[in-house]
């Protein structure tokens, strides 16, 4: 079969791999019929994520059709279209019966490597490094999907996979970012970061019911993506004013959103240059791993009393976190890997109700063939590109 | 070929990296260069020094992340580094002081190459090197950028509708 391949730094190519077969009973594979490029695989292309290993496939946004499944699984039958959470989750463990699904304790044959690095072991994910297991992802024409009959969600109606796709990570992850601020109405949010996991952020944001929703980004094109599509009320371009906390300030009368989420991660262009190319030095010397410009400027602007609420990816360690500001103003913070299992059926309802149709954020349909192109585009933010999909 | 990559080669160093190398090359020129190279206290040694000097100030004014006042354009700052690094070079020459020895002119050739090297190698942009065939990508893509972003009605209902 064909797969996108990781190839080193900046590098990833479309290659023949052998197919993938049934290893454990609770397995399944899948013919992928849609897959995506994520905001977290770039940290991947940018050699940010240690233990990548070249011909790893990438992916782990994907869904398709079941082509055949392993003994223990029942609740899936071949023809059965489905979409794949990113968490490998085996659903009987402490963390799975609490719904934790992106820390389940059985699905990362690598636990070790995680624990030396995080204290304990995160779930496996799809196509994300062996410090996540060393599964082979979903930019490829198939993937064998573990404890299969865990995780995937049946898609029983003629909803087009675009609609339904994102329902495999940004669309979850976007949602419990926003879930996390305890939004009950006429609250103010701000959200940094407008790529796909920002926008849809955004969008769960409005859908629950705040009443005030600030896009931060410095890309015009994708500030007006979140104006025009996922509803923001207001937009801060830091490119032409780089005081993204006084700004915050000015529009919420002087007191700061009531809570920011920080859906950039740990390759954050700072607003603040000379801050930002220390941070870049840093980063290639490898003496800290995340870039914590958005993250700073989140939690200065927070209001007092506020939440911090962060779904962008980070890695390993930030240096200057502002512990004092955290402390002093009394913020909560709410972090993870989205337990996307628990979300998919609920969202699955809001897109079939029509409250949202996640396929707004895709700007970018690429045949597979064409996914280093689209790494590079999106990368780069070429051609106003927002959220790739590939077709294998 | 890509936008960036149209002159036909690649350009990998972005806007930030290119002034992490400014600074570097002119704290390096203005302390511990003139040593190595044996000319500290003459006059090549002078100019080396005054040239770091003038390259990391004209850096602290540019407009890229690493500017402090971002008073000067990019490419300006770019055109500086070139017109500097001939200058540099010929300087030598002009004074006549390359008669005094090997020492007295070719570092100020050495850093010249370097430095029309290094641009070389710079994305004038800033971006870094974007390496798609944006071509092949905007004829493969099935999507209309534009008018998904420009032209679409909002893609969510609000709580309160």
């Amino acid at each position: 079969m064909r797969a996108n391949v990781w190839s080193g730094r900046n590098t990833v190519q479309v290659e023949n791999v052998p197919d993938p077969k049934i290893l454990n009973d609770r397995d399944a594979i899948v013919r992928i019929t849609s897959t995506a490029i994520c905001g977290s695989d770039l940290h991947l292309y940018d050699g940010y994520i240690p233990t990548m290993e070249k011909g790893d496939i990438l992916g782990h946004e994907f869904m398709g059709e079941v082509v055949e499944v392993g003994r223990g699984v029942s609740n899936l039958q071949v023809g059965d279209r489905v979409v794949v959470p990113f968490p490998i989750a085996c659903g009987n463990c402490w963390s799975c019966q609490h719904e934790l699904y992106s820390l389940c304790e059985n699905s990362n044959p690598n636990a070790g490597m995680a624990e030396k690095m995080f204290g304990h072991a995160t779930a496996g994910i799809f196509g994300y490094s062996h410090l996540t297991g060393g599964y082979a992802g979903g930019q490829a024409e198939y993937a064998r999907v573990p404890y299969a009959d865990v995780g995937p969600l049946k898609i029983e109606d003629g909803l087009p996979d675009e609609q339904v796709l994102f329902l495999s990570d940004i669309f979850p992850t976007g949602y419990m970012g926003a879930e996390f601020c305890e939004i009950r109405g006429g609250e103010s949010i701000a959200v940094f970061g407008a790529g796909p996991v920002g926008q849809f952020a955004i969008a769960s944001a409005v859908m629950l019911g705040a009443e005030q929703v600030i896009a931060i980004d410095q890309f015009d094109y994708r500030l007006e993506m979140a104006r025009n599509r996922a509803g923001a009320t207001d937009t801060i371009d830091f490119d032409e004013d780089a005081d993204i906390v006084e700004q915050l300030k000015v529009l919420t009368g002087g007191r700061g959103p009531d809570a920011v989420i920080d859906a950039v991660g740990m390759e954050a262009v700072d607003s603040h240059g000379v801050l930002q190319a220390a941070e870049r030095v840093k980063q290639a010397a490898r003496s800290e791993t995340d870039r914590g410009g958005a993250l700073r400027d989140a939690i200065l602007a927070c209001r007092p009393g506020g939440i911090v609420s962060i779904i962008g990816v980070y890695g390993g360690l930030m240096d200057k976190v502002p512990m004092g500001a955290l402390m002093n103003k009394g913020l909560s913070i709410k972090t993870g890997q989205c337990h996307v299992q628990r979300y998919m059926k609920p969202l699955y309802e809001h897109i079939k109700q029509g409250h949202i149709d996640p396929s707004f954020v895709v700007t970018h349909r690429l045949e597979l063939g064409l996914a280093p192109d689209g790494y590079e585009t999106f990368k780069h933010k070429q051609d106003e590109c927002v959220k790739v999909v590939l077709k294998p | 070929m890509s936008e960036n990559s149209s002159r036909g080669w690649p350009r990998p160093i972005d806007a930030t990296l290119h002034g992490v190398t400014d600074y570097t090359v002119g704290a390096t020129l203005m302390t511990v260069l003139p040593n190595l190279v044996g000319i500290s206290g003459t006059t090549a040694g002078t100019q080396i020094r005054v040239a770091g000097a003038i390259h990391a100030g004209y850096s602290t004014i540019t407009d890229y992340p690493l500017g402090v006042v971002k008073a000067i354009p990019y490419k300006v700052h770019l055109a500086l580094d070139a017109l500097g690094a001939v200058a540099l070079a010929a300087t030598p020459f002009l004074t006549g002081q390359y008669r005094k020895g090997t020492s007295q002119w070719l570092p100020h050739v050495g850093l010249c190459l370097f430095e029309l090297g290094s641009l070389l190698l710079t994305d004038p942009t800033g971006r870094g090197d974007y390496k798609a065939d944006l071509a092949a990508v905007r004829e493969g893509n099935m999507e209309d950028p534009h008018r998904k972003i420009h032209d679409g009605k909002l893609a969510v209902t609000p709580a309160t509708a």
